[in-house]
């Protein structure tokens, strides 16, 4: 939440983070950063259950995973130790008999507040494929063996960019409910706060393993909640736009009207439920020839809307997963940051578009905290 | 690159082996734990480790010995794009 109206879109690069600052009009926009430069910044959150706090997963080429915290949106940055990483008077033993951890960190890749009713909690998704869990705000980690540990776990391939564990929703509505998304694995669901996991893949075809219709082995990009019907569930695979109306028990491919449903990103409005956004692309070059478009869904009438009027954006633009955010305001803000630097934003809904003028490293991720509507 | 973590960048060490050079320098500048080595105690992909010249993957690699006169040089390899 928060409490002095400015809307920030937090930018993770190539080389570095950014805060982007508007007022609730969301007309004009200051960039600070970047925090980090040279590093890539998965994704950056912030917490609405703490005013200020943000938290940003950086991937140093030269020192490997760093996680960050700052308690002032992004103004000052402190280290925080990442899972097994924790700065102790002497290197720490990874495990209690001396092993090594089963799944060191290649990088960290998604960071997600806990509940409202847990409010030091804290979710970190990384690759390969682990999901870790603070209740101290970040300073120490627990695994959530339930999934680390699954009995599906040697069966999990990664996709191109690794073995990744790239979302992680809390149902809003019942918050013992929790998915995750891993490429290439699939979606994952729990209804008991974290403890036990199963894979929620019913219907979601693959195109890339010998049986077409695994119960998991995916390759999910992104998958968005709609905040005020939870049970409805949205994602984008390699293979296809899918929606879930039963809270993923089963999968419905909506995405074949369009010309391709192949893309990275999705994300939701608290301002617009029945509603979602994606950025198709062509799975081989991972552009659009001819430009790239924001197409929204309408469940209403089951439909399929070009947002972008007249001529798409030209040139050779893609997105990266966390690449499309929304605010919580109303009418919705739409956030779209490119693997060409550009960030492109929209303060109705999608309804027209104008661009930060700044250009940024390649972007990784985009995420908001804005007040409520 | 290393000064935002261990801000001396010559030092001398009676650690005996490689591996004891690199405790005794994450012991006095923690924040350099995990940044020359990750978590399973390997040496990370960009960090080259010389003894007298020659790179330790070539010698004994964490279990190289080392003498009172050796010298020793911890650096980056070049990474861009």
């Amino acid at each position: 939440m928060v409490k002095n109206g400015a809307v920030r879109v937090f930018v993770g690069t190539r080389k570095g983070g950014y805060v982007v600052e508007g007022d609730r009009r969301r007309t004009k926009w200051s960039v600070k950063g970047p925090f980090q430069p040279g590093r890539d910044v998965f994704h950056i959150a912030a917490d609405p259950r703490q005013e200020g706090a943000v938290y940003a997963a950086v991937n140093s080429g030269f020192f490997g995973p760093m996680l960050l915290r700052s308690t002032d949106w992004g103004s000052k940055w402190s280290e925080i130790p990442p899972p097994m990483m924790t700065v102790m008077a002497k290197r720490p033993k990874p495990n209690p008999d001396g092993t090594p951890p089963s799944h060191p960190i290649v990088n960290l890749w998604h960071l997600e507040p806990g509940p409202a009713n847990e409010p030091k909690s804290l979710y970190l998704g990384v690759d390969p494929a682990s999901l870790y869990r603070s209740d101290d705000r970040g300073n120490s980690w627990e695994s959530v063996t339930g999934l680390n540990e699954h009995e599906t776990r040697p069966k999990w391939n990664p996709g191109a960019g690794g073995l990744c564990l790239h979302t992680v929703l809390i149902d809003p509505s019942k918050p013992s409910r929790r998915y995750v998304g891993i490429s290439a694995a699939g979606t994952f669901k729990s209804d008991d706060g974290g403890e036990h996991w199963r894979p929620a893949n019913r219907g979601v075809k693959v195109s890339f393993l010998p049986d077409p219709d695994p119960p998991f082995g995916q390759c999910v990009h992104k998958v968005a909640l709609d905040p005020l019907r939870p049970e409805t569930v949205y994602r984008q695979d390699h293979d296809g736009i899918y929606i879930s109306r039963d809270a993923m028990e089963s999968w419905t491919r909506i995405g074949k009207p369009l010309d391709t449903d192949f893309g990275f990103v999705v994300a939701t409005a608290p301002a617009l439920p029945g509603t979602a956004f994606f950025v198709p692309l062509q799975g081989e070059s991972r552009t659009m020839k001819g430009g790239v478009q924001v197409y929204r869904w309408t469940e209403k009438d089951r439909k399929w809307t070009p947002m972008v009027k007249g001529q798409p954006w030209r040139g050779d633009i893609g997105t990266h997963r966390e690449g499309l955010a929304a605010d919580a305001l109303d009418p919705a803000g739409l956030y779209l940051g490119t693997t060409t630097g550009e960030l492109f934003f929209s303060n109705d809904a999608a309804k027209s578009w104008g661009q930060v003028p700044y250009h940024f490293p390649g972007i990784h991720s985009v995420s908001v905290a804005s007040p409520a509507a | 690159m290393l000064k935002e973590f261990a801000p001396k960048l010559k030092l001398s060490t009676e650690a005996a082996t490689v591996e004891g050079l690199l405790d005794d320098l994450e012991s006095r500048y923690p924040r350099l734990r995990f940044r020359l080595r990750d978590e399973t105690g390997r040496v990370r992909p960009f960090v080259r480790v010389f003894v007298n010249g020659e790179e330790i993957g070539d010698l004994a690699g964490l279990a190289t010995p080392l003498g009172a006169s050796d010298s020793i040089d911890i650096l980056h390899s070049i990474q861009g794009g």
